[in-house]
C-alpha cells in the first residue's frame, strides 16, 4: 500500500499517465495516429533530442547546465564530412575524430566549469558560439559550399542501407537503427547514472558539492566529465543526423538547445541538481516528440507551430509542480504543528 | 582623483576600454577603419542589442535569467508589422508593443517571483508560448511589405550620422542607468541580487523587486521589436531566435555578473556594441564573417575566465590575509609580553 | 525594588507570548513569553539548538510562529514579514552579519529607508559620532573584516531608531578590544532608553551589560529573572542538563590511558597553515584529545588542514610514521583518518538523499560497496549495522536523511565517518544544534571509538564537553597552541582561561 503511494508520488508516474493521454486523445482523435511506423518515424526525427538529453540530464544533476550539446551535432557532423569527403579519409575513421573532437569541446567547457568556477551557463553559452563558430569554419575547408552541405554517403546497396548510412536509415527486426541505438543508450545510461557508483557520485555532487569534498569525492574531476559524456553524446546524435540525412551540414541541430533543456526539466530534473532520473528524461522526450507527431496529425496544427504547445505543457508543469509542493509541505507543517 | 581612480577600476570600464581596443586593432589591420562614419555606424547597428541588454540586465542583476526576450522582440515585431500594414500610427504600435512586453514581464515575474519556478525553466517554456503566439498572430507567414511613417524612421539619422532610434536608445539608456545607481528604489534591483536574504532583513520586498525587473525586461524587448520591424521591415515568424542568448553575452561582456548584484546599464551598452560590431570588425580585419561566432565564442569564454579567476583568487587572497592576520596578532602579543 | 514596582507598571516595549514553532516533526519553541521595558538589556544564554535564534526571526518576520502573540508598546502586531517588523521598531543584529558584498558601506546602511538621502547621510553622520565609530563609509562592504560588518548592522540598527534591538552573539568573531567598544554602544543604547535582547554564549559577558538574564533550553525558558538575583554557578547549573538526562549518558569511572605504553598514531610537529601557526601535539591510540578555544581561534581550520582541504605552509603531519602532510582529502581518507565537519548543512549532509546513500558516501573510493556497480544490499548493511548500533531513530534506510532530527543526522554523519574504519577520527563542534538525549548517545558512540583503540581528536567550544570526554586537552589561542592539559589537570576555569590567552598569564605575571 505504502509502496503504492510513492508510486503515485513519483514524478514519472505522473509523466506516464501523460504520455497514456496523449495516445489516448490522439488514436481516438485521428486512429492513422497509431500506426507504429509513423511513431517511430517521429521518435527518429527527434532523435537528437532524446540522445542528447539523456547526456544533459547527468551533467544537470550535477547542478550544472550545458547548452552547448546543439552546436556539436553541427560540428561533429561537418568534421566527418570534410574528412571523408576532402580528406578522403574512411568513413568509420572520420566518425571517431569527430567523436574525439567532441570530447576534447566537452572536456574544455567542463575544465573552465569544474576547475575554474565560472558558471556553466555562460560557459557553455560561449561553448555554443565558439562549436558553431569552428562548424562554420570547418565547412569552409571543404570543396562544397557551406549551404549546400556534404552528401554521397557511402552506401546503399538495392533497397537496403548499408555501411555509414545503415546507421541513420537501416532497420534491424523492422525497427529502426536509431530507435535501436536510443534504446542501448537509455539503458547505458540509467545503467552509470543508477547502478555505478559514478552516478551515486554525480548525485552526491549535485546535491552539496562541498559535503561530497569531504566524503574524498574529486568533485571537480566528476563535474567535468559530465561535460564530456554530454559532448561524446551530442557528437552521436551529429553521426546520426548526418547518415540519415546524407548530408554533412555545419548548422545541423541549431535552434535544439531549449527543446533539449525542456526535455530535461520536463523530466524532473532539479536544476539545481541533486534530483532526476533517466526515466523522467526519456519520457519527457517521448511526450513533447508525441506531442509534435500527433497535433499536426489529429488536429491541423501547423509543424511550424509547436512551440507554442510544448512551451504551455512546460509552462502548466512547472508552475503545478510548485504549486504543489508548496501545498504539500503547508500541509505537513499543519498535520505535524 | 579618487574618483577618476575608481572609474577605472568599475567593470564596465574594462569593457569599454576593450571596445577601443577592438577598434584600435581593426585600425591597425585596416586603416580605412578608424573614419567616423563607421565607428558611428558600430554604434548605430546595436540598438537592437542594447535595447535588449539593458532589459534583461535589470532581470540579471536580481540574480534571475529571462530566455524568452528574443521571443517577445519576434512577437512585438511581427504585432508592429501587422499594424503598419493595417495603416495604424506610431504611437497604436508603441502602445502595443509596450503593453504585450509588460504582459509578459508580468507572467514571467509571477511565475519565478511569486511561485519560484527556477528563472531559466520558466521562461524556456514562455519562450517556446510566445514563439507560437507569433504564428498564430501572423498565421505563419513572414509580415512584410508595409510603409508609411515606420519606414521612414526605421533608417533616419538625426545628427551626425547617429540614427534617431540609437540616440533615443542611448536616452533610455541614460534614464535605466539613472534609475538604478542613482535613485533608492533602483538599487533595489542590486540588493536583491546580491544578497535576498539581506534585502529581505531591511524591508525590501524580493518579490515586488524581481517582479519589476521582469516587467521592464519586458518592454524593452517589446521596443526592441518595435526597432526591428521598424528597421527591416520584413518580419519572419523566427525573428529574434538566439537574440536573448546574444543579449546576455552583451550583459556578461559589460561586467554584469550572471549571479547578480554586479554591474550597471553603462556596461550593458557597451557589451552590447561589442556584440554587434564584431562581424562589421571582421570585415576590415580582413577575415570573412564566417569567423563571427568562433571569435565571440573564444571572446565571451575568455573574459568570463579570467574575470572569474580574478574574483576568485581576490575573495580567496583577503580570506587567506585574514586568517594570518589573526595568528600574526598572536605573534606580536606574545612578542610583547615574554 | 520600588524600581521594579514602577517598571511593572509601564506597558512593555516588547512582550512576546506563548510562541510555538515547530519544522517538520521537530518542534523547536514550545510556548516561549518574553516580556522587554525600555532599557531592558535581556541576556538569553542557552546551548546550541535551544530556539534562541529562531525566536528572534521570528520576531524580526523572517519566520512565523506557529502560535502566540508578538506586542509593542502593548499593542498585538501581525509580523508577517521583516517589513513590519521593521515599521514596528524592531531590528536584529544577525548573526551572520547580511550585507550586501557589492555595495558601499554608506549604501548598505541607507538601503531601504524612505526619506531623503541627505537628511540620512546627516543622521548618519550623528549616530557614528555618538558611537565613536571610524569607518570609511565609501568602502566596499565585502573588504570589511566580520567585526567591522557587525559595526555596520549596528549602524543599520541606530539609522531604524529601533526600540527593540536584537543582537544574535555579535562577540562571536570579535577581537578583546573591539567587544569592550561594542558594550560601550550597549550601554549608550541603554541609557537611550532601547530595550535589548542579547544573545551569547559567554557567562562573562552576562554581568558586565545585562540588566535581566534568562535561559533556554530545548524550545522554553527554563530560568529568568533580573541579572542581580543570579551569579555564574546559578547559571552553569541552569545550563546543564537535568539530572535524569545526566543519567542517560551512564558514564563508568574513568581508565587512564596509559600513555608510557603507546606510540603515538599521529604526530603533528611545528604545522602552519592559514588560521594558525607552529602547531605541535601527539595523538594515541585510545585517546581523546580536546581542542578548546575560542571561535576563530583557528581551530577548524587546523583540523581541516589535516583533513586536507586547506594549503599547509610549513610543518608536518605524520600517521603511523608516515608523512601524510597536504595530502588531498581522498589520499588522507585512504590513509585512516576521518572527520566530522562542525557546520553539519554545508559540509556533511546531503538532505536530499537517503539515509544508506550518507552513511557510506565515504565509501565510494573503496571497494567496499562494489567496484562499478554499487552493491545496494552492501550499502544498506553497512548503514543498519550503525542505526543499530547508534540507536538512530529511522523508519527506513531509504528515508531522505533531511527528514530526520538534527541528532539523528548528526548519528549518520558520525556513522559515516566511522565506515571508513579510520585510525584517527577528527570530531568538529561533535554536539552541536542536537539535543540533550541525543547528545548522551553521542558521548557514548565517542566512549565506545575510544574503548576500541581509535584516536578521537575533538574540537569543541562546549568546555564542558571537553572536560567530561577528553583524556587530553590542548588549547588554541589566536592560532596557537597555549596550554596543554592532563586529564587531571582540565577543568572548566583552566580552559576557559586559557582559551581567552587571560589566565595563564595571570598566573605567572602575579
Amino acid at each position: 500500500m505504502k509502496a503504492l503511494k510513492k508510486l503515485f508520488h513519483r514524478w514519472e508516474f505522473f509523466l506516464v499517465v501523460f504520455l497514456v493521454l496523449e495516445f489516448v486523445v490522439f488514436g481516438s482523435a485521428n486512429p492513422k495516429f497509431l500506426r507504429v511506423n509513423s511513431i517511430m518515424t517521429s521518435i527518429v526525427n527527434y532523435i537528437s533530442v532524446c540522445i542528447i538529453s539523456l547526456f544533459v540530464t547527468l551533467v544537470m544533476i550535477t547542478g550544472g547546465i550545458d547548452i552547448q550539446a546543439a552546436s556539436i551535432i553541427g560540428l561533429t557532423s561537418i568534421i566527418e564530412g570534410v574528412l571523408w569527403s576532402d580528406a578522403g579519409l574512411n568513413i568509420w575513421v572520420a566518425v571517431v575524430i569527430a567523436i574525439v573532437a567532441a570530447a576534447v569541446c566537452g572536456a574544455l567547457s567542463g575544465f573552465f566549469v569544474a576547475y575554474c568556477g565560472v558558471q556553466p551557463m555562460v560557459v557553455t553559452l560561449g561553448g555554443s558560439f565558439l562549436y558553431s563558430g569552428l562548424a562554420l569554419l570547418i565547412s569552409g575547408m571543404s570543396a562544397t559550399p557551406a549551404y549546400q552541405g556534404i552528401s554521397g554517403f557511402p552506401a546503399k546497396v538495392g533497397k537496403t542501407f548499408v555501411n555509414f548510412r545503415f546507421l541513420g536509415k537501416g532497420e534491424l527486426l523492422g525497427i529502426p537503427m536509431q530507435i535501436w541505438i536510443y534504446l542501448v543508450l537509455i539503458l547505458l545510461c540509467a545503467w552509470i547514472l543508477h547502478r555505478t557508483k559514478y552516478g551515486e557520485r554525480l548525485y552526491l555532487i549535485g546535491v552539496n558539492q562541498q559535503a561530497a569534498e569531504y566524503s574524498g569525492i574529486n568533485t571537480r574531476l566528476v563535474i567535468m566529465s559530465t561535460y564530456v559524456l554530454s559532448a561524446i553524446s551530442a557528437a552521436l546524435a551529429g553521426t546520426l543526423l548526418t547518415s540519415n540525412m546524407n548530408s554533412a551540414k555545419y548548422n545541423h541541430g541549431s535552434g535544439y538547445t531549449l527543446a533539449i533543456i525542456t526535455a530535461v526539466v520536463l523530466g524532473g530534473t532539479l536544476n539545481t541538481g541533486g534530483k532526476g532520473s533517466i526515466l523522467g528524461t526519456v519520457l519527457a522526450s517521448l511526450i513533447i516528440c508525441i506531442l509534435r507527431y500527433g497535433l499536426p496529425l489529429c488536429f491541423g496544427v501547423s509543424t511550424q507551430n509547436l512551440d507554442l504547445p510544448v512551451g504551455i505543457i512546460l509552462v502548466l508543469v512547472v508552475l503545478g509542480r510548485e504549486i504543489a509542493g508548496q501545498h504539500m509541505i503547508s500541509s505537513l507543517f499543519k498535520k505535524r504543528g | 582623483m579618487n574618483k577618476i581612480k575608481d572609474l577605472f577600476k568599475a567593470r564596465w570600464m574594462s569593457s569599454l576600454v576593450f571596445l577601443i581596443l577592438l577598434f584600435l586593432i581593426t585600425g591597425i589591420a585596416d586603416h580605412n577603419f578608424l573614419t567616423y562614419s563607421n565607428i558611428i555606424n558600430c554604434f548605430n547597428t546595436a540598438t537592437m542589442y542594447t535595447l535588449l541588454a539593458i532589459g534583461i540586465a535589470f532581470v540579471i542583476m536580481t540574480g534571475e535569467i529571462d530566455v524568452s526576450i528574443g521571443a517577445t522582440l519576434g512577437l512585438t515585431a511581427a504585432m508592429t508589422g501587422l499594424i503598419a500594414q493595417s495603416g495604424g500610427s506610431i504611437g497604436k504600435m508603441l502602445l502595443v508593443c509596450v503593453a504585450v512586453g509588460a504582459a509578459v514581464g508580468v507572467v514571467n515575474g509571477m511565475g519565478v517571483a511569486f511561485f519560484g519556478v527556477p528563472s531559466l525553466i520558466f521562461t524556456l517554456g514562455t519562450n517556446g508560448l510566445i514563439r507560437g503566439l507569433i504564428y498564430i498572430v501572423t498565421d505563419g507567414r513572414t509580415v512584410e511589405n508595409f510603409g508609411g511613417p515606420i519606414a521612414y524612421y526605421g533608417n533616419k539619422e538625426l545628427f551626425g550620422q547617429i540614427t534617431l532610434y540609437y540616440a533615443l536608445t542611448i536616452l533610455l539608456v541614460a534614464v535605466a542607468h539613472v534609475l538604478l545607481t542613482r535613485t533608492r528604489k533602483g538599487k533595489y534591483f542590486i540588493a536583491v541580487g546580491d544578497n535576498p536574504g539581506g534585502a529581505n532583513l531591511v524591508g525590501i520586498s524580493v518579490f515586488r523587486t524581481k517582479l519589476i525587473a521582469y516587467i521592464l525586461c519586458g518592454v524593452f524587448a517589446g521596443i526592441a521589436g518595435y526597432v526591428f520591424a521598424s528597421k527591416y521591415r520584413q518580419v519572419m515568424t523566427v525573428a529574434g531566435n538566439g537574440y536573448e542568448m546574444t543579449a546576455i553575452a552583451a550583459c556578461v561582456l559589460g561586467g554584469i555578473s550572471l549571479s547578480g548584484g554586479l554591474g550597471n546599464m553603462v556596461g550593458a551598452a557597451i557589451g552590447a556594441v561589442i556584440m554587434s560590431s564584431i562581424s562589421r570588425l571582421l570585415v576590415f580585419i580582413g577575415l570573412p564573417s564566417d569567423y563571427n561566432n568562433t571569435i565571440t565564442g573564444v571572446m565571451l569564454i575568455v573574459i568570463v575566465v579570467v574575470d572569474s579567476l580574478t574574483q576568485r583568487r581576490s575573495i580567496e587572497m583577503s580570506r587567506r590575509k585574514r586568517l594570518l592576520s589573526r595568528t600574526a596578532v598572536g605573534a606580536a602579543k606574545g612578542g610583547d609580553e615574554a | 525594588m520600588t524600581g521594579e514596582m514602577k517598571k511593572q507598571n509601564q506597558p512593555c516595549t516588547l512582550s512576546v507570548k506563548d510562541i510555538t514553532k515547530s519544522f517538520g516533526t521537530n518542534a523547536v519553541l514550545k510556548g516561549v513569553s518574553i516580556d522587554l521595558h525600555a532599557g531592558d538589556v535581556l541576556v538569553l544564554i542557552g546551548g546550541n539548538g535551544a530556539g534562541k535564534s529562531t525566536l528572534m526571526k521570528i520576531i524580526m518576520g523572517i519566520y512565523r510562529a506557529d502560535g502566540g502573540e508578538i506586542c509593542i508598546d502593548g499593542k498585538a502586531v501581525n509580523m508577517t514579514n521583516p517589513s513590519a517588523a521593521l515599521a514596528a521598531g524592531v531590528y536584529m543584529v544577525p548573526q551572520e552579519p547580511m550585507l550586501f558584498p557589492n555595495m558601499t558601506v554608506e549604501e548598505n546602511i541607507l538601503m531601504g529607508f524612505h526619506e531623503s538621502s541627505q537628511e540620512l547621510k546627516k543622521r548618519l553622520a550623528k549616530h557614528m559620532e555618538e558611537l565613536g565609530f571610524k569607518l570609511n563609509l565609501q568602502r566596499k562592504a565585502n573588504t570589511l573584516s566580520i567585526a567591522e560588518q557587525q559595526l555596520v548592522e549596528i549602524l543599520r540598527g541606530m539609522m531604524r531608531e529601533a526600540k527593540v534591538l536584537i543582537l544574535d552573539e555579535p562577540t562571536s568573531a570579535l577581537t578583546f578590544g573591539e567587544v569592550q567598544a561594542l558594550f560601550r554602544v550597549v550601554e549608550d543604547l541603554k541609557s537611550k532608553g532601547i530595550s535589548m535582547i542579547y544573545i551569547t554564549h559567554r557567562l562573562t559577558e552576562v554581568f558586565e551589560i545585562a540588566t535581566d538574564v534568562a535561559i533556554m533550553k530545548d524550545g522554553v525558558i527554563t530560568l529568568r529573572g533580573p541579572v542581580g538575583e543570579f551569579d555564574k554557578e546559578m547559571l552553569i547549573r541552569g545550563l546543564l542538563p537535568t539530572d535524569a538526562e545526566m543519567q542517560e549518558s551512564g558514564r563508568t569511572a574513568y581508565v587512564p590511558v596509559p600513555y608510557d605504553k603507546l606510540k603515538p598514531v599521529m604526530e603533528v610537529r611545528n604545522l602552519s597553515g592559514y588560521g594558525f601557526s607552529n602547531i605541535s601535539f601527539d595523538l594515541y591510540p585510545g585517546e581523546i584529545l580536546g581542542i578548546a578555544g575560542v571561535v576563530g581561534a583557528g581551530r577548524t581550520e587546523l583540523i581541516s588542514t589535516i583533513f586536507g582541504r586547506d594549503k599547509v605552509l610549513g610543518g608536518t603531519v605524520k600517521l603511523d610514521g608516515k608523512d601524510i602532510t597536504g595530502l588531498p582529502t581522498a589520499r588522507i581518507l585512504k590513509e585512516g583518518i576521518n572527520f566530522v565537519p562542525e557546520d553539519r548543512h554545508y559540509h556533511g549532509l546531503f538532505k536530499i538523499r537517503s539515509i544508506s546513500s550518507n552513511t557510506t558516501s565515504a565509501l565510494l573510493n573503496t571497494d567496499e560497496i562494489g567496484r562499478v556497480e554499487i552493491n545496494r544490499k552492501r550499502q544498506n548493511e553497512i548503514s543498519q549495522k550503525y542505526v543499530d548500533e547508534f540507536r538512530t531513530k529511522i523508519v527506513s534506510l531509504e528515508d531522505l536523511i533531511g527528514s530526520l532530527s538534527g541528532g539523528n543526522q548528526q548519528k549518520v554523519v558520525i556513522a559515516r565517518s566511522l565506515s571508513t574504519n579510520p585510525k584517527v577520527v577528527i570530531l568538529d563542534e561533535p554536539t552541536r544544534g542536537i539535543d540533550a538525549a541525543a547528545r548522551g548517545d553521542v558521548y557514548n558512540i565517542i566512549h565506545q571509538l575510544k574503548d576500541a583503540g581509535v584516536a578521537v581528536l575533538m574540537v569543541s567550544s562546549d568546555i564542558e564537553e571537553v572536560v567530561e570526554l577528553a583524556d587530553r586537552a590542548v588549547t588554541v589561542f589566536q592560532g596557537r597552541i597555549n596550554g596543554e592539559f592532563g586529564h587531571d589537570e582540565i577543568t572548566q576555569d583552566v580552559l576557559t582561561g586559557a582559551s581567552f590567552g587571560i589566565a595563564q598569564k595571570k598566573a605567572v605575571s602575579e
